[in-house]
């Protein structure tokens, strides 16, 4: 086909369209979607007996927080990156959260050996359950709400879904699991959001595409 | 002696000119794009005739796009045509209160590298070998082959016309001695010899030995 046919033909009997949500508005429509949900899933699993003291406890409170943020700014970061006219860039926005919440979890191991020596290890299927049963629904709300960008950027933007749903799956789950030891933590948290976000590299370009029909 | 210092520099009004076209190229682009990202906020609403001059005056930009990537002709047009389809699927995605220009040289040039991506790996600015008439792994055995032939008709000019003639009938034309004998008027005995002397004379010249001349009977 020419290309000047090819003109003919998209402009011809051109429909309305209503433009997509704007990238903040529309993380900000998927956080209190996914703050919902995990909720929702925090009050079905009941919270942990200790909950109150481990609030107390400035590790504890900083981890939460880092990962809290860590997902805010992936869910922005992947909502800007969805839209071609937005920088690439964009998909570093969550990578210091990322890191202050990973060199946490590492420094609270670090003292832990030190203080107690190497915590009893023990596999904790029930954390890798919590944040991939939360953490693959909300990512694949995300990849509806972005699947403009399966003709775009794809994969990143789909990772970032990943670590935007676990992360925020995580804070979640902290509410809910007894789990000490920051190396536990660290093994489970930190591999199941790693789980999920692979999970969303890799599948994720194919979800958007088949969405985008 | 001439006036080194007229060659060093610029008259004035050349000097401000430069930059004043810079200017000015700078001004027209932003101004193009400025017009192109009404034209589309135009097309989000509905309006095909401005959808229509919209995709019309963006073509060539986007074929420059697709250029600067592919060299092959008809990659370059087909990768513009992807890119005028995936404007079309994504024109909700453009918000007028931006440039214009990111968001189309964006999907201008995704869809050029997947061109190249499928084209797979050492295509676009690499020639294709097997677009080319004739590879160089092709051109060596050919011109071989031609010099080889025109020795060989060479070599059987030279023979004397007898030879030539028994050699021409009873090796090219692949006729029976008697048929042979019939139309050249030599006797069978006279065409043997012939064709036997004629053969012998190229041997040598082309360096083959006896041994080989069972294959030719």
């Amino acid at each position: 086909m020419r290309t000047d046919d090819l003109i003919s033909r998209l402009s011809q009997g051109l429909a309305p369209v209503r433009r997509v949500t704007p990238p903040m508005q529309a993380a900000l429509g998927w956080l209190a979607l996914a703050f919902v949900v995990v909720a929702a899933g925090v009050a079905l699993s009941g919270f942990r007996h200790d909950l109150e003291q481990r609030l107390m406890l400035m590790h504890e409170q900083v981890n939460m927080a880092a990962a809290l943020a860590t997902g805010a700014a992936a869910a922005v970061a992947a909502f800007h990156l969805a839209l071609p006219d937005r920088s690439e860039r964009w998909a570093l926005l969550p990578l210091p959260f990322a890191a202050f919440w990973v060199s946490g979890l590492g420094w609270g191991c670090l003292t832990e050996f030190v203080e107690r020596g190497w915590p009893a290890m023990h596999v904790s299927l029930g954390c890798m359950s919590f944040i991939i049963g939360f953490g693959v629904p909300l990512t694949l709300g995300m990849l509806w709400m972005t699947r403009h960008a399966a003709r775009i950027r794809p994969g990143p933007v789909a990772a970032l879904a990943g670590l935007a749903a676990a992360a925020i799956a995580s804070v979640g789950l902290s509410l809910v699991h007894h789990l000490d030891a920051a190396a536990m933590v660290l093994i489970w948290h930190g591999g199941s959001v790693l789980v999920v976000m692979l999970l969303a590299r890799l599948w994720g370009a194919r979800a958007m595409r088949a969405m985008e029909r | 002696m001439p006036d080194m210092s007229s060659g060093c520099l610029a008259p004035p009004d050349l000097a401000l000119d430069v930059p004043r076209m810079a200017l000015g190229d700078s001004a027209r682009r932003s101004a193009q794009e400025e017009r192109w990202g009404g034209l589309l906020a135009a097309a989000q609403a509905g309006d095909a005739r401005a959808y229509d001059s919209l995709l019309r005056e963006v073509t060539p930009r986007l074929r420059q796009i697709a250029r600067a990537r592919i060299r092959d002709a008809a990659e370059v047009e087909d990768a513009v045509q992807d890119a005028l389809m995936t404007i079309h699927a994504l024109r909700h995605t453009y918000d007028p209160t931006r440039p214009f220009g990111p968001w189309m040289s964006t999907i201008a040039s995704r869809r050029a590298i997947d061109r190249l991506r499928r084209r797979g790996r050492g295509a676009g600015r690499e020639s294709n070998i097997d677009d080319l008439p004739e590879s160089a792994a092709s051109v060596a055995p050919v011109a071989e082959e031609r010099i080889a032939a025109r020795n060989l008709r060479d070599a059987v000019a030279e023979l004397p016309e007898s030879q030539r003639t028994a050699l021409r009938l009873a090796k090219l034309e692949d006729l029976s001695l008697t048929e042979a004998s019939a139309r050249s008027g030599l006797s069978v005995g006279a065409l043997k010899v012939a064709t036997h002397r004629a053969m012998r004379s190229l041997r040598r010249r082309f360096g083959v030995g006896e041994g080989d001349d069972r294959a030719d009977r």
